[in-house]
């Protein structure tokens, strides 16, 4: 506990705790008593008595981030700096920006950025960590985002809002794998005309993990499209909330909004809900969504029988497919670090080293 | 007898509400090539998934050998260790499952096929231009999305890396235009002079076979085989269909009722 | 005789007179506005309940004052003030078995509903509530004959044979601390239908219970309770409407069913409650081994409804069909769709609903379905269809799901879109005029729900569309 990469939260000023009451909330609620809606946080809060609060420029005020006010405003509160990033007009940038707890990127017209957000590596040695992303997306940039919960800490926060302009493309690629409590929130504003998001989520829970998910996209333009694919395995205890909104708001005359999830489910003692919300107020807009929620359908058992597999190993290559996934899609050093470790408690040292050494990322790196 | 890899003997079968096969033997010899032919609805694909233990059926009578071992009460993951690989008509789709893992998987758990991921991954490339596969389809999930055709080309793929005993090709070349079929005969071609594997393909299309040394052609009319004979048979069926054995079937049929 | 050809014609092209004329309420027995331990008291008195009832309804009061609307969902039910709402209002008549006794400005308000008609045609029985009470019930002899009882509650509290059985069952499955409306339901309840089918009987022809609300500013607050014993089977069928006002009405009504084991209970509702009405119903089901639960549900009327009748599948192999369509139009905010608890293993429940929104009207379709952990092999289907008939209209689809058991399987589609300019140009090829076509793909729309009812009342429901559709196209 003494030693920490990320030192901010571990300094010696007073620290209390308090509660974060129905957090991550979507913009439509349902019945209480379903316990879907929200949900409620204790978090950590260091005294920042005589500190200066260094703010991103104004204008991120006005990106809605997926877990709400309430987090954005406890995390500038906690994180120690705040990160303004440009790319510049134009500007292909290669090099992966690497989100800070308090993060804001401005993605310049025509421009193109990675954006990594990414938990501490290894075995938890934090209570609580947390994100806070903020990205504008001017007109016909592209903006590829990451993010990898894969431990680090007991709990995790990762609370991200993006804005896209005109022609703006966006994609994002989220891995909730990590142990102990994960919520996030992702809120997309598609408010240029013809702005896209592409949105892919994966996520494992096993043993006592608590999983909430929070995903809003408000399609405001003309013909704008969103694509959102969320699927998952859960496991002995875990407990997960999914809810996901596409809000066909007046005037989005011409967009698509589609969402779909897959969870499998693999213990009698998972708790799993899902919330598919479409929210609807224009007539020529086409909105859809599906779930399918179960254990591996009978015909793609007997498929993956058929080339050899047991029953056990077919359920088992969902998780490892997982860790797969987020191998190849990891950018940095640090998450692939993240991943693998995680990969290694989950799996096992010996699956974990195929995925390394089967993607070619292989002894090139020490990891 | 011991060069017999596939014997089935009698067998009856079908669903809990319908027999489809009746009483049905055949045998195919280590490295034949076979065919099974018949009109629409005759049962063929049944039999193949008989034969790779599909639990949707159900056997009433009859045996299956393979390999010298009784196999009739295995399920299809341990036929498919045996040496057993049936090509689907219509291959299911896996969502979240890339194929990459889903091929490392099934490569991973034969020990004669055991090899470093990294040797792995250049046998996976080697097949794929084989087959004229680009390389980015290894991180899509498994068969979701894809054509038909390029369905049956990652089918190939299997069969190629698995390097099965006996494949049992399942209407492999329905609904496929000329690019395709002619990728997923190379593909046949390849198995033949790699793996020096037998094939029982199913089909009521002549055009795949122009290309393959039959050995034994088989014809199956309503559940039962009617008909066996030389490659010779297929040029017959080319010209009279299959009203001749129709025929045939129906008298058997009436003897049974 | 040209008075005669006008009445034809009346009845020919369906207009909204249909279900908006009323009667002065002039002579009826009126409570005071407003909600006091004073007049559940009357309420209870002059039905001359059991004690146990009238301490159900005192409590139910308290917990109604002590409960609050959730918040966080729903439609504004803010133009409902309960100290303007009459919770009974009675005709002065006694409960007829004849039309011929019933009198006649109500008799003609059923007449004109088609009430009396149907009966003879294609009904076991028939009871008709006309504000707060019964006015008329009536069931076929060679039903009787079989055992089955269909009456009000409060007949059944005065026979010595069934008033236990409605002790028994009464409030138990919708308990009144379930919500506030459900409180405000058993301090109030008056009216409704006790049924009780024996294990074994099939009725043949549907039962009917058909509610009028008439009076302005008042609430209905019918109970209705009906167990469909081992084997039995039933069809029941409520249809709803009332005159328009500006002052708001309120309808409350609670739904008691117990479908037990291999049994089965078909329940259809045509609501056309008037565009004044809070609709703030409660319908539950309680579904015991291999028995079978239906619903079909045609939602057309109030201003605004929050209605998800529940089903909880409790027996091993118990199944649950939900059809629903909910047509939203100007001023309306309908929240509507249903709820299914899959308990036993190997329950299976399918979930199809429609909606249309046009005119500015706002639909929710909000459902939840939730499988238990003992559930193996449950299934769940949901599939949800919105149509947009303009940009002005609203329609939001809010399903949840929880799911607890790793063998249960739950499969959910929803979606939103208009009518295809295609299919209109199409149509229009073919001779049709856009309205024409609009209403008929609308029809198609609704057709899955209303090939589920009985004859007259798909053919009252497509009348109803139409009626809806009409002037859909400026």
């Amino acid at each position: 506990m003494a030693e920490s990469t990320n030192g901010a939260q571990q300094d010696a000023r007073p620290t209390g705790r308090m509660t974060l009451e129905r957090v991550n909330t979507p913009p439509a609620q349902t019945w209480n008593y379903l316990r879907a809606n929200d949900i409620t946080l204790t978090v950590p809060v260091h005294s920042r008595k005589g500190d200066v609060y260094f703010a991103l420029p104004r204008l991120f005020e006005g990106v809605e981030c997926g877990m709400g006010q309430a987090v954005t405003t406890w995390a500038e509160s906690q994180a120690k700096d705040a990160h303004y990033v440009e790319v510049k007009a134009g500007e292909k940038r290669d090099e992966p920006i690497v989100a800070q707890e308090d993060t804001g990127v401005m993605v310049r017209a025509g421009a193109e950025a990675t954006i990594v957000i990414c938990t501490p590596a290894g075995a938890p040695t934090q209570d609580t960590t947390a994100a806070l992303v903020r990205i504008i997306a001017e007109r016909e940039s592209r903006v590829h985002v990451l993010e990898f919960v894969c431990g680090g800490s007991e709990q995790r926060l990762d609370s991200v809002g993006i804005i896209a302009a005109e022609d703006a493309r966006i994609d994002v690629r989220q891995f909730f794998l990590g142990a102990g409590t994960t919520a996030a929130g992702l809120a997309v504003a598609l408010d240029g005309n013809r702005a896209r998001l592409e949105l892919t989520c994966r996520y494992l829970g096993r043993e006592q993990d608590i999983l909430d998910i929070n995903h809003v996209v408000r399609q405001r333009g003309r013909n704008t499209r969103c694509d959102v694919r969320e699927s998952g395995v859960l496991d002995g205890h875990a407990k997960k909330s999914l809810r996901a909104t596409i809000d066909l708001v007046h005037g989005s005359s011409g967009s698509e909004g589609a969402e779909l999830e897959n969870v499998l489910i693999l213990s009698d003692d998972v708790t799993n809900k899902t919330m598919p919300v479409i929210l609807c107020d224009e007539d020529d807009v086409a909105g859809n969504h599906g779930a399918s929620i179960g254990s591996v359908g009978p015909e793609q058992i007997q498929y993956l029988r058929d080339r050899g597999l047991s029953v056990q190993e077919a359920e088992e290559l969902y998780v490892r497919a997982l860790f797969d996934e987020a191998l190849i899609c990891a950018p940095t050093p640090q998450s692939r670090a993240a991943v693998l470790a995680r990969a290694t408690d989950v799996l096992g040292s010996e699956v974990a080293n195929d995925l390394v050494e089967g993607l070619g990322l292989g002894d090139a790196e020490e990891v | 007898m011991s060069n017999q890899l596939l014997r089935v003997s009698g067998l009856s079968a079908g669903t809990e509400d319908k027999p489809i096969l009746h009483d049905v033997s055949l045998a195919v010899g280590t490295g034949e090539t076979h065919v099974l032919m018949g009109p629409n609805g005759a049962g063929k694909s049944t039999l193949g998934h008989v034969i790779m233990g599909d639990p949707a059926y159900q056997v009433t009578s009859g045996t299956i050998e393979f390999d010298g071992k009784g196999v009739t009460e295995d399920a299809a993951d341990k036929r498919s260790l045996a040496g057993i690989f049936l090509s689907y008509q219509a291959p299911v789709e896996v969502p979240g499952v890339p194929l990459y893992s889903y091929l490392r998987t099934i490569t991973q758990k034969r020990p004669e096929l055991k090899m470093t991921a990294r040797k792995f991954r250049a046998r996976v490339g080697e097949i794929a231009d084989q087959l004229d596969m680009g390389s980015s389809f290894l991180t899509r999930e498994l068969n979701v999305g894809f054509s038909g055709g390029e369905k049956k080309k990652i089918e190939m793929l299997q069969l190629l890396l698995l390097r099965p005993k006996l494949a049992i090709l399942d209407e492999t070349d329905s609904g496929l235009d000329v690019d395709a079929l002619s990728v997923v005969s190379r593909g046949i071609e390849a198995y033949r002079a790699d793996c020096d594997g037998a094939l029982l393909v199913i089909t009521h299309n002549t055009r795949i076979l122009e290309r393959l040394n039959v050995d034994r052609t088989h014809v199956m009319v309503q559940g039962h085989l009617v008909a066996e004979g030389p490659a010779s048979l297929i040029d017959s069926i080319d010209e009279h269909g299959f009203e001749q054995f129709e025929k045939a079937s129906a008298i058997a049929g009436g003897d049974q009722a | 005789m040209s008075e005669r050809t006008e009445k034809r014609t009346q009845v020919a092209d369906v207009d909204r007179s249909l279900y908006d004329f009323t009667y002065s309420e002039e002579g009826y027995e009126r409570y005071e506005d407003g909600l006091t331990p004073d007049i559940v008291r009357a309420i209870s008195e002059k039905k001359d309940e059991p004690q146990w009832m009238l301490e159900m309804r005192l409590a139910a009061l308290d917990t109604y004052h002590a409960k609050e609307m959730a918040p966080n969902w729903g439609p504004s039910i803010a133009g409902l003030d309960m100290d303007h709402i009459s919770t009974y209002v009675s005709p002065r008549t006694k409960q007829a078995k004849s039309w011929d006794d019933v009198p006649d400005d109500i008799k003609n308000t059923f007449e004109r509903l088609g009430i009396p008609e149907a009966e003879r045609e294609s009904l076991a029985g028939v009871g008709a509530q006309y504000d707060s009470e019964i006015v008329y019930h009536n069931m076929r002899e060679e039903v009787a004959k079989d055992g089955v009882v269909y009456t009000t509650i409060e007949d059944a509290l005065h026979d010595p044979q069934w008033e236990p059985v409605v002790h028994e069952y009464f409030g138990t499955l919708i308990p009144p601390a379930d919500h506030k409306f459900a409180a405000l339901h058993y301090a109030v309840w008056s009216g409704g239908s006790f049924v009780y089918v024996p294990a074994g009987v099939t009725v043949e022809y549907p039962l009917q219970s058909y509610f009028r609300l008439n009076a302005e500013g008042a609430g209905q607050f019918e109970h209705t309770l009906i167990i469909v014993e081992e084997g039995a089977d039933l069809h029941f069928i409520e249809g709803c409407s009332a005159p328009k006002y500006y002052e708001a009405n309120l309808h409350a009504g609670a739904v008691e069913l117990f479908v037990k084991d291999g049994a089965r209970l078909r329940y259809s509702t045509i609501e056309n409650w008037s565009k004044n009405m809070y609709n703030l119903n409660t319908k539950r089901a309680r579904v015991g081994a291999d028995a079978k639960m239906e619903w079909v549900s045609g939602s057309f009327g109030s201003h605004v409804s929050y209605l998800y009748p529940t089903t909880i599948l409790q027996g091993a192999r118990s199944s649950c069909e939900f059809s629903g369509i909910t047509f939203a139009g100007a001023t309306q905010d309908l929240d509507t769709g249903c709820k299914v608890i899959l308990n036993g293993p190997h329950t299976t429940a399918s979930v199809d609903t429609k909606s249309i929104s046009k005119d500015g009207g706002c639909n929710t379709f909000r459902s939840s379905v939730v499988i238990g952990r003992r559930a193996e092999g449950a299934r769940a289907t949901v599939s949800c269809q919105s149509l947009m008939l303009d940009d002005i209209s609203r329609s939001d689809t809010i399903p949840a799901m929880d799911v607890r058991n790793a063998t249960a399987s739950v499969g959910h589609e929803a979606t939103i879109g208009r009518i295809s300019d295609d299919t209109v140009l199409y149509l229009m090829s073919r001779g049709c005029t856009e309205a024409e076509a609009r209403t008929m793909v609308v029809g198609g729309f609704a057709n899955p729900v209303s090939k589920e009812l009985p004859l007259e009342y798909a053919v009252e429901m497509n009348n109803l569309i139409k009626l809806e559709m009409e002037g859909a196209i400026g």
